[in-house]
Protein backbone atom coordinates (compact mmCIF):
# COMPACT_ATOMS: atom_id res chain seq x y z
CA UNK A 1 0.00 0.00 0.00
CA UNK A 2 1.88 3.02 -1.22
CA UNK A 3 -0.79 5.66 -1.35
CA UNK A 4 -2.83 6.89 1.53
CA UNK A 5 -6.42 7.57 0.69
CA UNK A 6 -7.69 11.07 1.13
CA UNK A 7 -10.42 11.34 3.70
CA UNK A 8 -13.80 10.80 2.04
CA UNK A 9 -15.36 13.26 4.44
CA UNK A 10 -13.99 15.91 2.10
CA UNK A 11 -16.50 14.84 -0.48
CA UNK A 12 -19.50 14.75 1.79
CA UNK A 13 -22.14 16.98 0.19
CA UNK A 14 -23.54 18.54 3.37
CA UNK A 15 -20.21 19.50 4.82
CA UNK A 16 -18.97 22.96 4.10
CA UNK A 17 -16.23 25.31 5.28
CA UNK A 18 -13.61 22.71 6.09
CA UNK A 19 -11.10 25.47 6.56
CA UNK A 20 -12.80 26.21 9.87
CA UNK A 21 -12.32 22.68 11.22
CA UNK A 22 -9.26 20.54 11.64
CA UNK A 23 -6.92 19.67 8.79
CA UNK A 24 -3.93 17.35 9.13
CA UNK A 25 -1.66 16.91 6.11
CA UNK A 26 1.06 14.27 5.93
CA UNK A 27 1.37 13.94 9.68
CA UNK A 28 4.04 11.43 10.68
CA UNK A 29 5.38 10.60 14.11
CA UNK A 30 8.29 8.47 15.28
CA UNK A 31 8.60 7.56 18.95
CA UNK A 32 12.02 6.02 19.47
CA UNK A 33 12.46 3.66 16.57
CA UNK A 34 8.76 3.05 16.12
CA UNK A 35 6.86 4.76 13.33
CA UNK A 36 3.59 5.58 15.08
CA UNK A 37 1.96 7.74 12.39
CA UNK A 38 2.69 7.63 8.66
CA UNK A 39 1.59 10.46 6.39
CA UNK A 40 -1.85 10.81 7.95
CA UNK A 41 -4.24 13.15 6.14
CA UNK A 42 -7.38 14.13 8.06
CA UNK A 43 -9.91 16.83 7.40
CA UNK A 44 -12.76 17.31 9.84
CA UNK A 45 -16.00 19.16 9.23
CA UNK A 46 -16.55 22.19 11.42
CA UNK A 47 -19.29 20.47 13.37
CA UNK A 48 -20.58 16.97 14.05
CA UNK A 49 -19.05 13.89 15.61
CA UNK A 50 -16.28 12.07 13.78
CA UNK A 51 -15.21 8.77 15.29
CA UNK A 52 -11.69 7.46 14.87
CA UNK A 53 -11.63 3.68 15.02
CA UNK A 54 -8.95 1.08 14.61
CA UNK A 55 -7.07 -1.60 16.47
CA UNK A 56 -4.89 -0.88 19.48
CA UNK A 57 -1.58 0.65 18.47
CA UNK A 58 -3.02 2.10 15.26
CA UNK A 59 -1.94 5.61 16.29
CA UNK A 60 -5.37 7.06 17.10
CA UNK A 61 -4.45 8.51 20.49
CA UNK A 62 -1.06 9.61 19.17
CA UNK A 63 -2.80 11.66 16.49
CA UNK A 64 -4.85 13.44 19.17
CA UNK A 65 -1.69 14.07 21.17
CA UNK A 66 0.03 15.54 18.11
CA UNK A 67 -2.88 17.91 17.56
CA UNK A 68 -2.64 19.28 21.11
CA UNK A 69 1.15 19.38 21.19
CA UNK A 70 1.59 16.63 23.78
CA UNK A 71 3.80 14.94 21.17
CA UNK A 72 6.23 17.46 19.76
CA UNK A 73 8.33 15.50 17.29
CA UNK A 74 5.74 15.00 14.55
CA UNK A 75 6.22 16.19 11.00
CA UNK A 76 3.65 17.48 8.52
CA UNK A 77 1.02 20.16 8.93
CA UNK A 78 -1.88 20.49 11.33
CA UNK A 79 -4.23 23.43 10.96
CA UNK A 80 -7.15 24.37 13.17
CA UNK A 81 -9.51 27.00 11.80
CA UNK A 82 -6.89 27.74 9.20
CA UNK A 83 -4.12 28.41 11.74
CA UNK A 84 -1.07 26.18 12.03
CA UNK A 85 -0.75 24.59 15.46
CA UNK A 86 3.02 25.01 15.24
CA UNK A 87 2.68 28.78 15.15
CA UNK A 88 -0.38 29.12 17.33
CA UNK A 89 -0.95 32.60 18.65
CA UNK A 90 -0.16 32.49 22.35
CA UNK A 91 1.80 29.25 22.11
CA UNK A 92 0.94 25.68 22.89
CA UNK A 93 -0.88 26.55 26.15
CA UNK A 94 -3.30 28.77 24.21
CA UNK A 95 -3.76 25.98 21.66
CA UNK A 96 -4.69 23.50 24.39
CA UNK A 97 -7.29 25.89 25.77
CA UNK A 98 -8.81 26.08 22.31
CA UNK A 99 -8.84 22.30 21.81
CA UNK A 100 -10.41 20.39 24.68
CA UNK A 101 -8.79 16.97 25.03
CA UNK A 102 -10.57 14.47 27.29
CA UNK A 103 -8.44 11.47 28.21
CA UNK A 104 -9.62 7.90 28.61
CA UNK A 105 -9.00 7.84 32.34
CA UNK A 106 -10.95 10.57 34.13
CA UNK A 107 -8.54 12.67 36.17
CA UNK A 108 -10.00 15.12 38.62
CA UNK A 109 -7.93 17.35 40.86
CA UNK A 110 -8.10 16.89 44.64
CA UNK A 111 -10.37 19.85 45.24
CA UNK A 112 -14.11 20.59 45.11
CA UNK A 113 -16.39 19.92 42.15
CA UNK A 114 -16.79 23.64 41.48
CA UNK A 115 -13.07 24.31 41.69
CA UNK A 116 -12.46 21.48 39.24
CA UNK A 117 -14.72 23.13 36.70
CA UNK A 118 -12.83 26.40 37.21
CA UNK A 119 -9.39 24.78 37.32
CA UNK A 120 -8.12 25.90 33.92
CA UNK A 121 -9.28 29.50 34.30
CA UNK A 122 -7.40 32.55 35.46
CA UNK A 123 -8.71 34.51 38.46
CA UNK A 124 -10.32 37.06 36.15
CA UNK A 125 -11.95 34.36 34.02
CA UNK A 126 -13.26 32.60 37.13
CA UNK A 127 -14.88 35.84 38.25
CA UNK A 128 -16.52 36.47 34.91
CA UNK A 129 -17.74 32.87 34.57
CA UNK A 130 -19.36 32.86 38.02
CA UNK A 131 -21.71 30.27 39.47
CA UNK A 132 -24.03 30.53 36.47
CA UNK A 133 -21.18 29.67 34.13
CA UNK A 134 -20.24 26.68 36.25
CA UNK A 135 -23.86 25.54 36.14
CA UNK A 136 -23.94 25.94 32.35
CA UNK A 137 -20.76 23.86 31.90
CA UNK A 138 -22.09 21.14 34.19
CA UNK A 139 -25.40 21.17 32.33
CA UNK A 140 -23.60 20.82 29.01
CA UNK A 141 -21.75 17.83 30.45
CA UNK A 142 -25.04 16.35 31.73
CA UNK A 143 -23.80 16.42 35.31
CA UNK A 144 -25.66 19.36 36.83
CA UNK A 145 -28.66 17.40 38.11
CA UNK A 146 -26.39 15.05 40.05
CA UNK A 147 -24.11 17.63 41.67
CA UNK A 148 -26.23 20.78 41.90
CA UNK A 149 -26.47 20.59 45.69
CA UNK A 150 -22.93 19.49 46.40
CA UNK A 151 -20.63 21.70 44.36
CA UNK A 152 -18.39 22.09 47.40
CA UNK A 153 -17.92 18.34 47.84
CA UNK A 154 -14.65 16.68 46.89
CA UNK A 155 -14.52 15.78 43.21
CA UNK A 156 -12.71 12.57 44.07
CA UNK A 157 -15.89 11.32 45.78
CA UNK A 158 -17.75 11.21 42.45
CA UNK A 159 -18.18 7.97 40.52
CA UNK A 160 -15.93 7.32 37.51
CA UNK A 161 -18.72 8.24 35.11
CA UNK A 162 -19.41 11.47 36.97
CA UNK A 163 -15.69 12.27 37.08
CA UNK A 164 -15.47 11.84 33.32
CA UNK A 165 -18.38 14.24 32.84
CA UNK A 166 -16.69 16.65 35.26
CA UNK A 167 -13.57 16.49 33.06
CA UNK A 168 -15.79 17.38 30.11
CA UNK A 169 -17.33 20.31 32.04
CA UNK A 170 -13.81 21.46 33.00
CA UNK A 171 -12.76 21.47 29.35
CA UNK A 172 -15.97 23.27 28.34
CA UNK A 173 -15.32 26.03 30.87
CA UNK A 174 -12.43 27.11 28.63
CA UNK A 175 -14.90 27.58 25.75
CA UNK A 176 -12.98 25.39 23.31
CA UNK A 177 -13.64 25.50 19.59
CA UNK A 178 -13.10 21.75 19.22
CA UNK A 179 -13.27 18.63 21.35
CA UNK A 180 -10.94 15.66 21.10
CA UNK A 181 -12.13 12.64 23.08
CA UNK A 182 -9.83 9.69 23.69
CA UNK A 183 -12.07 6.72 24.50
CA UNK A 184 -14.17 8.85 26.83
CA UNK A 185 -16.53 6.07 27.83
CA UNK A 186 -14.08 3.19 28.19
CA UNK A 187 -14.60 1.42 31.52
CA UNK A 188 -17.85 3.26 32.24
CA UNK A 189 -21.21 1.67 32.97
CA UNK A 190 -23.97 1.89 30.29
CA UNK A 191 -25.84 4.68 32.10
CA UNK A 192 -22.76 6.91 32.38
CA UNK A 193 -21.92 6.06 28.79
CA UNK A 194 -25.39 7.19 27.65
CA UNK A 195 -25.07 10.47 29.60
CA UNK A 196 -21.73 11.28 28.02
CA UNK A 197 -22.97 10.36 24.54
CA UNK A 198 -25.92 12.67 25.06
CA UNK A 199 -23.54 15.52 25.94
CA UNK A 200 -21.30 14.80 22.98
CA UNK A 201 -24.24 14.88 20.58
CA UNK A 202 -25.41 18.22 21.96
CA UNK A 203 -21.91 19.73 21.79
CA UNK A 204 -21.33 18.47 18.25
CA UNK A 205 -24.08 20.78 17.05
CA UNK A 206 -21.82 23.77 17.68
CA UNK A 207 -18.28 22.39 17.39
CA UNK A 208 -16.36 19.56 15.75
CA UNK A 209 -15.86 16.52 17.97
CA UNK A 210 -13.22 13.92 17.16
CA UNK A 211 -13.79 10.82 19.26
CA UNK A 212 -11.43 7.84 19.47
CA UNK A 213 -13.32 4.70 20.38
CA UNK A 214 -12.97 0.93 20.34
CA UNK A 215 -16.70 0.52 20.73
CA UNK A 216 -17.97 0.06 17.17
CA UNK A 217 -21.61 0.11 18.24
CA UNK A 218 -21.02 3.43 19.94
CA UNK A 219 -19.17 4.76 16.90
CA UNK A 220 -22.13 3.83 14.68
CA UNK A 221 -24.60 5.30 17.13
CA UNK A 222 -22.72 8.51 17.77
CA UNK A 223 -20.93 9.63 14.65
CA UNK A 224 -21.84 11.11 11.32
CA UNK A 225 -18.35 10.40 10.00
CA UNK A 226 -15.91 7.61 10.58
CA UNK A 227 -12.18 7.30 10.06
CA UNK A 228 -10.38 3.97 10.22
CA UNK A 229 -6.72 3.85 11.17
CA UNK A 230 -4.39 0.89 11.17
CA UNK A 231 -0.63 0.68 11.81
CA UNK A 232 -0.22 4.44 11.84
CA UNK A 233 -2.09 5.06 8.58
CA UNK A 234 -5.50 6.44 7.85
CA UNK A 235 -6.89 3.73 5.59
CA UNK A 236 -10.50 4.69 5.06
CA UNK A 237 -13.00 7.33 6.01
CA UNK A 238 -16.46 8.48 5.10
CA UNK A 239 -20.04 8.74 6.26
CA UNK A 240 -20.71 6.43 9.14
CA UNK A 241 -23.53 4.42 7.53
CA UNK A 242 -21.66 3.96 4.27
CA UNK A 243 -18.44 2.86 5.91
CA UNK A 244 -20.09 0.39 8.22
CA UNK A 245 -22.28 -1.10 5.48
CA UNK A 246 -19.85 -1.01 2.56
CA UNK A 247 -16.26 -0.78 3.73
CA UNK A 248 -13.95 -0.48 0.74
CA UNK A 249 -10.73 -1.76 2.25
CA UNK A 250 -10.06 -5.31 3.18
CA UNK A 251 -8.48 -4.19 6.48
CA UNK A 252 -11.60 -2.22 7.37
CA UNK A 253 -13.82 -5.18 6.59
CA UNK A 254 -11.64 -7.43 8.71
CA UNK A 255 -11.62 -4.97 11.58
CA UNK A 256 -15.37 -4.48 11.46
CA UNK A 257 -15.76 -8.24 11.60
CA UNK A 258 -13.60 -8.20 14.74
CA UNK A 259 -10.76 -9.79 12.86
CA UNK A 260 -7.18 -9.18 13.72
CA UNK A 261 -5.83 -6.36 11.63
CA UNK A 262 -2.44 -7.05 10.21
CA UNK A 263 -1.70 -4.43 7.63
CA UNK A 264 1.65 -5.80 6.62
CA UNK A 265 0.09 -9.17 5.88
CA UNK A 266 -2.64 -7.57 3.83
CA UNK A 267 -0.07 -5.52 1.95
CA UNK A 268 1.67 -8.73 0.93
CA UNK A 269 -1.61 -10.07 -0.37
CA UNK B 1 15.31 -22.88 55.16
CA UNK B 2 19.04 -22.52 55.78
CA UNK B 3 19.20 -19.30 53.75
CA UNK B 4 16.26 -17.91 55.70
CA UNK B 5 18.02 -18.67 58.98
CA UNK B 6 21.23 -17.00 57.81
CA UNK B 7 19.33 -13.92 56.65
CA UNK B 8 17.52 -13.65 60.00
CA UNK B 9 20.77 -14.09 61.95
CA UNK B 10 22.39 -11.32 59.92
CA UNK B 11 19.36 -9.03 60.02
CA UNK B 12 18.58 -9.28 63.73
CA UNK B 13 21.68 -7.37 64.93
CA UNK B 14 20.88 -4.57 62.51
CA UNK B 15 17.64 -3.98 64.38
CA UNK B 16 18.63 -5.05 67.89
CA UNK B 17 21.92 -3.12 68.23
CA UNK B 18 20.44 0.36 67.53
CA UNK B 19 17.52 -0.43 69.85
CA UNK B 20 19.96 -1.53 72.59
CA UNK B 21 21.96 1.66 72.07
CA UNK B 22 18.81 3.77 72.37
CA UNK B 23 17.78 1.92 75.50
CA UNK B 24 21.27 2.29 77.00
CA UNK B 25 21.28 6.06 76.39
CA UNK B 26 17.89 6.52 78.07
CA UNK B 27 18.88 4.25 80.99
CA UNK B 28 22.06 6.28 81.50
CA UNK B 29 20.23 9.60 81.19
CA UNK B 30 17.22 8.72 83.36
CA UNK B 31 18.89 9.32 86.79
CA UNK B 32 20.11 12.75 85.66
CA UNK B 33 16.84 14.05 84.24
CA UNK B 34 15.76 16.95 86.45
CA UNK B 35 14.49 20.49 86.16
CA UNK B 36 17.89 21.74 87.36
CA UNK B 37 19.76 19.92 84.61
CA UNK B 38 17.31 21.16 82.01
CA UNK B 39 16.83 24.76 83.17
CA UNK B 40 20.10 25.23 85.07
CA UNK B 41 21.11 26.15 88.58
CA UNK B 42 21.09 29.91 89.19
CA UNK B 43 23.55 29.52 92.05
CA UNK B 44 26.28 28.01 89.91
CA UNK B 45 27.83 29.48 86.81
CA UNK B 46 29.67 26.58 85.18
CA UNK B 47 28.52 25.39 81.76
CA UNK B 48 27.74 21.96 83.18
CA UNK B 49 25.13 23.35 85.52
CA UNK B 50 23.78 26.20 83.44
CA UNK B 51 21.00 24.18 81.87
CA UNK B 52 20.34 22.86 78.39
CA UNK B 53 17.89 25.46 77.08
CA UNK B 54 20.55 27.41 75.09
CA UNK B 55 21.79 24.14 73.58
CA UNK B 56 18.28 22.99 72.61
CA UNK B 57 17.47 26.40 71.15
CA UNK B 58 20.84 26.53 69.36
CA UNK B 59 20.26 23.13 67.77
CA UNK B 60 16.74 24.09 66.70
CA UNK B 61 17.89 27.46 65.31
CA UNK B 62 20.71 25.85 63.33
CA UNK B 63 18.33 23.20 62.01
CA UNK B 64 15.58 25.66 61.12
CA UNK B 65 17.87 28.17 59.43
CA UNK B 66 19.70 25.42 57.53
CA UNK B 67 16.40 24.08 56.21
CA UNK B 68 15.19 27.57 55.34
CA UNK B 69 18.38 28.12 53.33
CA UNK B 70 18.42 24.67 51.70
CA UNK B 71 14.72 24.33 50.85
CA UNK B 72 14.44 26.94 48.03
CA UNK B 73 17.59 25.58 46.39
CA UNK B 74 16.44 21.96 46.76
CA UNK B 75 12.96 22.75 45.42
CA UNK B 76 14.43 24.64 42.46
CA UNK B 77 16.79 21.78 41.65
CA UNK B 78 13.97 19.23 41.86
CA UNK B 79 11.71 21.35 39.65
CA UNK B 80 14.49 21.90 37.12
CA UNK B 81 15.00 18.14 37.04
CA UNK B 82 11.28 17.52 36.52
CA UNK B 83 10.50 20.26 33.99
CA UNK B 84 13.54 21.27 32.00
CA UNK B 85 16.30 18.67 32.34
CA UNK B 86 16.87 16.24 29.51
CA UNK B 87 17.88 12.63 30.11
CA UNK B 88 21.63 13.29 30.26
CA UNK B 89 21.20 16.31 32.56
CA UNK B 90 19.09 14.14 34.86
CA UNK B 91 21.81 11.50 34.97
CA UNK B 92 24.46 14.12 35.78
CA UNK B 93 22.29 15.66 38.49
CA UNK B 94 21.53 12.27 40.08
CA UNK B 95 25.23 11.36 40.06
CA UNK B 96 26.19 14.75 41.54
CA UNK B 97 23.65 14.40 44.34
CA UNK B 98 24.95 10.93 45.22
CA UNK B 99 28.53 12.20 45.15
CA UNK B 100 27.68 15.15 47.41
CA UNK B 101 25.98 12.83 49.89
CA UNK B 102 29.15 10.75 50.05
CA UNK B 103 31.39 13.66 51.12
CA UNK B 104 32.19 13.46 54.86
CA UNK B 105 30.52 16.38 56.70
CA UNK B 106 33.80 17.24 58.46
CA UNK B 107 35.19 18.20 55.02
CA UNK B 108 32.34 20.66 54.55
CA UNK B 109 33.08 21.98 58.03
CA UNK B 110 36.73 22.50 57.18
CA UNK B 111 35.90 24.30 53.94
CA UNK B 112 33.37 26.50 55.72
CA UNK B 113 35.98 27.34 58.40
CA UNK B 114 38.36 28.57 55.72
CA UNK B 115 35.84 30.28 53.44
CA UNK B 116 33.01 31.55 55.65
CA UNK B 117 34.68 32.04 59.02
CA UNK B 118 38.07 33.37 57.89
CA UNK B 119 37.82 34.54 54.27
CA UNK B 120 34.36 36.16 54.49
CA UNK B 121 34.93 37.17 58.12
CA UNK B 122 31.56 35.79 59.17
CA UNK B 123 33.25 34.38 62.25
CA UNK B 124 31.96 31.49 64.31
CA UNK B 125 28.28 32.27 63.98
CA UNK B 126 24.79 30.92 63.57
CA UNK B 127 24.73 31.85 59.89
CA UNK B 128 28.07 30.15 59.14
CA UNK B 129 26.88 26.94 60.79
CA UNK B 130 23.46 27.07 59.21
CA UNK B 131 24.91 27.63 55.74
CA UNK B 132 27.30 24.71 55.97
CA UNK B 133 24.50 22.53 57.41
CA UNK B 134 22.31 23.62 54.49
CA UNK B 135 24.98 22.43 52.06
CA UNK B 136 25.23 19.11 53.94
CA UNK B 137 21.47 18.44 53.80
CA UNK B 138 20.91 19.88 50.31
CA UNK B 139 21.45 16.59 48.37
CA UNK B 140 19.19 14.62 50.71
CA UNK B 141 16.50 17.31 50.66
CA UNK B 142 16.68 17.59 46.85
CA UNK B 143 16.34 13.83 46.44
CA UNK B 144 13.42 13.72 48.87
CA UNK B 145 11.59 16.50 46.97
CA UNK B 146 12.38 14.84 43.62
CA UNK B 147 10.89 11.57 44.85
CA UNK B 148 7.82 13.41 46.14
CA UNK B 149 7.28 15.06 42.74
CA UNK B 150 7.93 11.82 40.87
CA UNK B 151 5.15 10.15 42.85
CA UNK B 152 2.54 12.53 41.36
CA UNK B 153 0.41 10.59 38.89
CA UNK B 154 1.40 11.61 35.33
CA UNK B 155 -2.31 11.82 34.50
CA UNK B 156 -2.63 14.80 36.84
CA UNK B 157 0.12 16.66 35.00
CA UNK B 158 -1.31 15.75 31.62
CA UNK B 159 -4.82 16.80 32.66
CA UNK B 160 -3.41 20.18 33.71
CA UNK B 161 -1.49 20.50 30.43
CA UNK B 162 -4.67 19.73 28.51
CA UNK B 163 -6.28 22.72 30.22
CA UNK B 164 -3.53 24.93 28.80
CA UNK B 165 -1.88 25.59 32.17
CA UNK B 166 1.70 26.80 31.93
CA UNK B 167 4.57 24.91 33.60
CA UNK B 168 4.57 27.41 36.46
CA UNK B 169 0.82 27.07 37.00
CA UNK B 170 1.13 23.28 36.94
CA UNK B 171 3.77 23.50 39.68
CA UNK B 172 1.78 25.88 41.86
CA UNK B 173 -1.73 24.54 41.30
CA UNK B 174 -1.15 20.80 40.81
CA UNK B 175 2.26 19.54 41.89
CA UNK B 176 2.75 21.39 45.17
CA UNK B 177 -0.82 20.85 46.49
CA UNK B 178 -0.70 17.16 45.53
CA UNK B 179 2.84 16.48 46.78
CA UNK B 180 2.99 18.77 49.82
CA UNK B 181 2.73 15.99 52.40
CA UNK B 182 5.52 14.01 50.71
CA UNK B 183 7.62 17.17 50.43
CA UNK B 184 7.01 17.91 54.10
CA UNK B 185 8.06 14.35 54.96
CA UNK B 186 11.28 14.93 53.03
CA UNK B 187 11.87 18.24 54.81
CA UNK B 188 11.35 16.61 58.22
CA UNK B 189 13.85 13.86 57.39
CA UNK B 190 16.34 16.50 56.23
CA UNK B 191 15.73 18.40 59.49
CA UNK B 192 16.46 15.23 61.43
CA UNK B 193 19.69 14.88 59.45
CA UNK B 194 20.62 18.50 60.21
CA UNK B 195 19.96 17.89 63.88
CA UNK B 196 22.24 14.84 63.82
CA UNK B 197 25.25 16.57 62.28
CA UNK B 198 28.03 17.66 64.60
CA UNK B 199 31.20 17.98 62.54
CA UNK B 200 30.14 20.84 60.21
CA UNK B 201 29.05 23.11 63.07
CA UNK B 202 31.94 22.26 65.36
CA UNK B 203 34.29 24.70 63.59
CA UNK B 204 31.76 27.18 62.30
CA UNK B 205 28.93 27.90 64.70
CA UNK B 206 29.27 26.61 68.21
CA UNK B 207 31.17 27.43 71.35
CA UNK B 208 31.12 25.56 74.63
CA UNK B 209 30.72 28.32 77.18
CA UNK B 210 29.72 31.94 77.53
CA UNK B 211 26.70 31.66 75.24
CA UNK B 212 23.04 31.85 76.16
CA UNK B 213 20.78 32.62 73.20
CA UNK B 214 22.25 34.27 70.08
CA UNK B 215 21.58 38.00 69.66
CA UNK B 216 21.70 37.78 65.89
CA UNK B 217 22.61 35.41 63.09
CA UNK B 218 26.20 36.65 63.45
CA UNK B 219 26.48 35.42 67.06
CA UNK B 220 27.90 32.02 68.01
CA UNK B 221 25.52 29.45 69.42
CA UNK B 222 25.68 26.37 71.57
CA UNK B 223 24.12 23.13 70.41
CA UNK B 224 23.21 19.77 71.90
CA UNK B 225 25.48 17.93 69.45
CA UNK B 226 28.64 19.85 70.24
CA UNK B 227 27.69 20.09 73.93
CA UNK B 228 27.79 16.28 74.09
CA UNK B 229 31.16 16.33 72.32
CA UNK B 230 32.68 18.80 74.80
CA UNK B 231 31.17 17.15 77.89
CA UNK B 232 32.33 13.69 76.81
CA UNK B 233 35.90 14.98 77.00
CA UNK B 234 35.29 15.43 80.72
CA UNK B 235 34.67 11.70 81.17
CA UNK B 236 36.16 11.69 84.68
CA UNK B 237 33.57 14.22 85.83
CA UNK B 238 30.45 12.26 86.75
CA UNK B 239 28.14 15.26 86.53
CA UNK B 240 29.49 16.24 83.12
CA UNK B 241 28.83 12.72 81.83
CA UNK B 242 25.35 12.77 83.32
CA UNK B 243 24.53 16.03 81.52
CA UNK B 244 26.03 14.55 78.34
CA UNK B 245 23.67 11.56 78.60
CA UNK B 246 20.69 13.86 79.15
CA UNK B 247 21.76 15.97 76.15
CA UNK B 248 22.06 12.81 74.06
CA UNK B 249 18.61 11.64 75.15
CA UNK B 250 17.09 15.05 74.31
CA UNK B 251 18.77 15.06 70.90
CA UNK B 252 17.46 11.56 70.25
CA UNK B 253 13.95 12.59 71.27
CA UNK B 254 14.06 15.55 68.86
CA UNK B 255 15.32 13.40 65.96
CA UNK B 256 12.88 10.59 66.78
CA UNK B 257 10.04 13.10 67.02
CA UNK B 258 10.79 14.46 63.52
CA UNK B 259 11.15 10.95 62.10
CA UNK B 260 7.88 9.80 63.67
CA UNK B 261 5.99 12.82 62.25
CA UNK B 262 7.57 12.13 58.83
CA UNK B 263 6.59 8.46 59.08
CA UNK B 264 3.03 9.38 60.13
CA UNK B 265 2.65 11.76 57.19
CA UNK B 266 3.84 9.06 54.79
CA UNK B 267 1.48 6.47 56.26
CA UNK B 268 -1.40 8.92 56.04
CA UNK B 269 -0.67 9.54 52.36
CA UNK B 270 -0.39 5.83 51.59
CA UNK B 271 -3.63 5.19 53.45
CA UNK B 272 -5.46 7.99 51.61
Amino acid sequence: MNSVERCDVLNAPDVVAFEHGLACHGVSLCLGEQQVLQEVDVVLPNRGVTCLIGPSGAGKSSLLRCITGLHETWTGDIHIEGQSVRHWQGGVDALRRQVGLIAQKPTVFPTTIEQNVLFGLSRKEKKSLGREGVQHCLQQAALWDEVAHRLDDAATDLSLGQQQRLCLARALALKPSMLLLDEPTASLDPRSKASIEQSIRALAVVMPVLCVTHDLVQAQRLSQYIMFMCAGRLLESGFSDALFQHPKRLETREFLCWSVCDCSASEEK
Amino acid sequence: MMIRLILILLAVPAVVLPLLSLGYIFVQAAPWFSVTVLLGDAQQHSMISSGLVPQIMGSLLLMGLACALAFPAALSLALFDMIYANASQRRVLAAALQLLQGIPPIVYGLCALVVLVHLFHWGISLVSGALVLAVVILPLLTENIMHALQRIAPEQTEAAKNLGLSAWHIVVRVWLPVAWSDILTGVLLAMARALSETAPILFTATVFSGVSLPDSIWSPVSSLQTHIFYLAQEASNKQAMGVAWVSAALLLLLVLGLSVVAWWLRQRRLGA
